[in-house]
């Protein structure tokens, strides 16, 4: 470089040429210089990448657990976008869930009524306790009432009988309160507590308005717990009512309780006949035709009141759990078991990962000790592990990994466990028959004449020169893992336990995805793994041509 | 060493594979946790009876004995009855194993033509539209999961736009006349063998497209291209002749598998075939039709890993005289 005046010979020219060349040979582009100009391994790394980061970031991209978030919306709820840009799902309901609690009522106020919040274990939201107080009443007219109750109490009876719910409601609000205004002694009540109701029985009333603009949902419900701490001779009536926004009030459950009760539980639901029956319908009609049914604010109405004489009356109620299950959902919708489908393609990453790399992995471990020991020591062993991997080879795999998927378990490491035993085989023979040239060279001549064992010379000498092989055919295994386990999954012999794309699809595929035409369920999942395997095949051919030029074809 | 002692010793060789397979057969489904006979034997019997049932299925034998009635059993195609139907798995297989077959041989030949013929005009345009195809399709083949484009094909042809039937094997009451019932069978073959030929055909095609391009450069091809035969000639004559043999036998070598495929279809389009015959009893835990479905399957695959063997030294007698010894 410095003497490039001086005039040199053809023989120094020469060697300078040879020095030139060999400071060029030994440091040739390094692999990453060589792996940034493909284009293809570039994406597929970059593909591989994001898979990794979603993976790792899973519980902060997913918005729901895919296992344990269940519910989320009604069974196959398409994706909350499509309420925007479909005409089928145009304003369809999202999940609307709320637990009623005592701020969130909206309270007539009544003198002698309290009304606390108090804390359930095991409820998210706050609960009730209400002080009913003591009433005081005239024997005589309470006959009248109690036989209108006893009318209303066996509703199961009266609803087969053209039931009017309004009129009932009418019925008892006249004959139950009104003797009462008269036995009021030295009584200040507010008269307006709501039209025609006496107040002498101290009704509370909580009020609670749901603004519903959305097409009709599939189904709603209502639930809570309560509990009545009374003397034994009162009488408490609790009841649940919707009105809709035309006025009209539909009772959707009541009770009547003597004395105490320890703890009642309360589930209204639109799917169940007990509600269609008050509402005057038959089995086969949806209670969301005449509630939910238009747009408008529905009040919820809770209300109780009390003939207690000995008494206040003490009333515990649990959050009122109130939900209109979405037809609408999240990014992708929810599947037959309202799990959020976006969370469970999130989540599926992982596993898909997991099991590419681990058996992937462990199948080059044994493919390569496998294959290095037949190729080194030659002879018996050499036979009896290639015919050992040529009787594998022969075994069809799918089949065999269904017989003895089932046989062990359904789990994710037997599966891991399965894919890598019917999957070495053909790194084994590769490594052999590279092991088999690699052995005659020199330096493992020079090796073996210095004494080095067995053990030694494949450690040292020959593994490396097969690892570029290793490496090209671990990436490339990959995508073959994550495809037998996805097929698997999808005929029902994945790991139950998590989420797969592979059971995503058979989920889709076993629970109608394909009559409601849900593509957003089918598309994703089907399309990660190809572009997960995709991007595997682009680097392993990548890392193919630089390294192992002549191995281009897939095997 | 000649043609024949080679095939003799392929043929012995696919006999030591298919016992092996058999005794693993064998072996697993009597070391697997739990026991097998509680799908058949009420567990409220005495234990008499328990024991006078088990020694008519003869469970009590010593396991030399049950391995060799085993063994013998299977020579004569009698797999015992299945659990769940009680009736003889070979009849419920027998049933099934014309469809398997019919479904299987037109994907096989479907897809492997289309494949050559795409590669090798792939091979002969290089850089044309049916090259790029060719190439997309062959990178596609490895990454795309079969199942994935028959749903989606199911989906399309199925729900979306209910054109093709999507399941069965023919229609529920079937059309009179017997060139309609063919015609019926045929129709329900064109989705499972069409969803099978747009994954599979892509790893002949590239295959037949680099063989072909690698043929196509060589030196007897300028000579033909010289002596003024028509490229087409030179196409089909010389060069896929040359480049034939390969590709035979990665054929054969392929059918493993697409009988491993098969299961996936069978399941996917309800094919009343050997494949979803194994995965129902498997997941029913009906282990001697799952054992027998298996034994099946494995057997169609040594017979044709024996094909494959026996092409090979047929279109390439380097096997047979040398590497056949110096293995």
């Amino acid at each position: 470089m410095s003497q490039q005046t001086e005039p040199r010979s053809k023989s120094e020219e020469r060697a300078a040429a040879v020095k030139a060349a060999t400071v060029a040979v030994p440091k040739p582009l390094t692999f990453w210089e060589q792996y940034r100009r493909k284009p293809q391994g570039m994406v597929g790394l970059g593909i591989v990448i994001v898979y990794v980061l979603i993976a790792l970031f899973a519980p902060y991209i997913a918005p729901y657990d895919p296992m344990e978030d269940l519910y989320l919306a009604d069974r196959l709820a398409a994706p909350a976008w499509m309420a925007k840009t479909s005409a089928k799902f145009k304003d369809a309901p999202p999940t609307i869930r709320m637990n009623l609690g005592p701020d969130d009522w909206v309270r007539e106020e009544v003198d002698d009524i309290s009304i606390s919040p108090y804390e359930f274990p095991y409820f998210d939201g706050v609960g009730m306790e209400i002080v009913l107080p003591q009433t005081h009443v005239v024997e005589v007219e309470e006959t009248v009432e109690e036989d209108t109750w006893e009318e209303e109490e066996g509703f199961w009876a009266s609803a087969a009988t053209d039931w009017d719910p309004w009129g009932l409601l009418e019925s008892n609000e006249e004959t139950e309160p009104s003797p009462e205004p008269e036995d009021e002694y030295g009584f200040d009540f507010e008269p307006e507590i709501d039209s025609g109701i006496d107040a002498s029985a101290k009704k509370l009333l909580l009020t609670y308005e749901v603004d519903y603009d959305y097409t009709p949902p599939q189904t709603f419900s209502f639930s809570f717990d309560y509990s009545v701490d009374a003397p034994s001779s009162a009488e408490t009536v609790i009841m649940l009512e919707l009105m809709t926004p035309d006025g009209e009030v539909f009772d959707v459950w009541d009770a009547r309780v003597y004395g105490s009760v320890e703890s009642g539980t309360v589930l209204v639901d639109a799917r169940d006949y007990d509600l269609k029956m008050r509402l005057g319908q038959g089995f086969f009609d949806e209670p969301t035709d005449i509630l939910f049914s238009e747009r408008g604010t529905y009040t919820l109405r809770l209300s109780s009141w009390t003939d207690s004489k000995e008494g206040p009356v003490t009333l515990m109620v649990t959050p009122v759990k109130f939900e209109i299950l979405g037809l609408v959902h999240g990014i992708l919708g929810v599947d037959h078991m309202g799990s959020d489908l976006w969370s469970q393609l999130i989540y599926g990453t992982r596993i898909a990962l997991a099991i590419g790399l681990s058996s992937a992995f462990i199948a080059i471990v044994i493919g390569t000790s496998v294959g290095l020991c037949a190729g080194y020591f030659g002879g018996a062993v050499d036979e009896v592990l290639m015919r050992i991997a040529d009787v594998l080879m022969s075994i069809p795999d799918l089949p065999v990994l269904i017989i003895l998927g089932a046989l062990f378990g359904k789990s994710v490491l037997n599966i891991v466990i399965l894919l890598a035993i019917f999957s070495w085989m053909g790194i084994a023979r590769l490594v052999r028959s590279q092991t088999l040239s690699l052995k005659e060279r020199m330096f493992v001549e020079a090796a073996k004449a210095s004494g080095a064992s067995g053990g030694y010379i494949m450690r040292e000498h020959i593994l490396p020169n097969v690892m570029p092989l290793i490496f090209a055919n671990l990436v490339l295994r990959i995508p073959g893992a994550i495809l037998t386990e996805a097929s698997l999954s999808f005929l029902g012999l994945g790991d139950p336990r998590v989420p797969t794309w592979g059971r995503m699809l058979q989920n889709a595929k076993q629970f109608g995805a394909f009559t409601r035409l849900a593509w957003w369920w089918l598309l994703p999942p089907g399309i990660a793994l190809t572009l997960l395997s995709l991007a595997f095949v682009f680097i392993g051919n990548s890392v193919n041509e630089i390294y192992n030029p002549r191995y281009r074809e897939r095997s | 060493m000649g043609f024949r002692s080679y095939v003799i010793k392929r043929l012995v060789y696919a006999l030591i594979v298919l016992y092996v397979i058999l005794t693993l057969n064998f072996v697993l489904f009597r070391v697997m946790p739990g026991d097998p006979t509680k799908m058949i034997i009420d567990p409220n019997f005495t234990p008499e009876a328990k024991a006078e049932l088990r020694s008519q299925y003869g469970l009590d034998d010593p396991p030399l004995k049950q391995y060799v009635t085993y063994m013998g059993n299977l020579l004569k195609f009698d797999m015992g009855l299945s659990f769940s139907t009680r009736r003889p798995v070979w009849s419920e297989l027998k049933e099934r194993l014309p469809n398997t077959i019919k479904l299987f041989l037109c994907t096989f030949i479907l897809t492997s033509l289309t494949g050559m013929r795409l590669g090798v005009k792939a091979a002969a345009n290089p850089g044309s539209f049916t090259d790029r195809v060719v190439i997309t399709a062959g990178l596609f083949t490895h990454a795309v999961p079969t199942f994935f484009i028959q749903l989606l094909m199911l989906l399309l042809f199925g729900y979306y736009w209910p054109i093709l039937p999507i399941h069965g094997t023919m229609s529920a009451p079937p059309p009179a006349g017997g060139w309609n019932i063919f015609l019926d069978r045929l129709w329900h073959l064109v989705l499972p063998v069409t969803s099978n030929m747009i994954v599979g055909f892509g790893s002949w095609a590239l295959y037949a497209r680099n063989t072909m391009t690698e043929a196509l450069g060589q030196d007897y091809i300028i000579t033909a291209r010289a002596k003024g035969i028509s490229e087409k000639d030179v196409l089909y004559h010389h060069a896929l002749r040359s480049v034939l043999p390969p590709i035979v036998t990665l054929l054969f070598m392929s059918l493993p598998g697409m009988v491993s495929g098969a299961v996936i279809t069978e399941s996917i389009f309800s094919w009343h075939g050997v494949g979803r015959y194994l995965l129902d009893a498997t997941l029913q835990m009906d282990y001697p039709a799952a054992q027998g479905a298996f034994y099946l399957i494995a057997l169609a695959v040594v017979i044709s890993n024996l094909l494959a063997d026996i092409a090979y030294g047929l279109v390439d007698p380097r096997i047979r005289v040398g590497a056949g010894g110096a293995k």
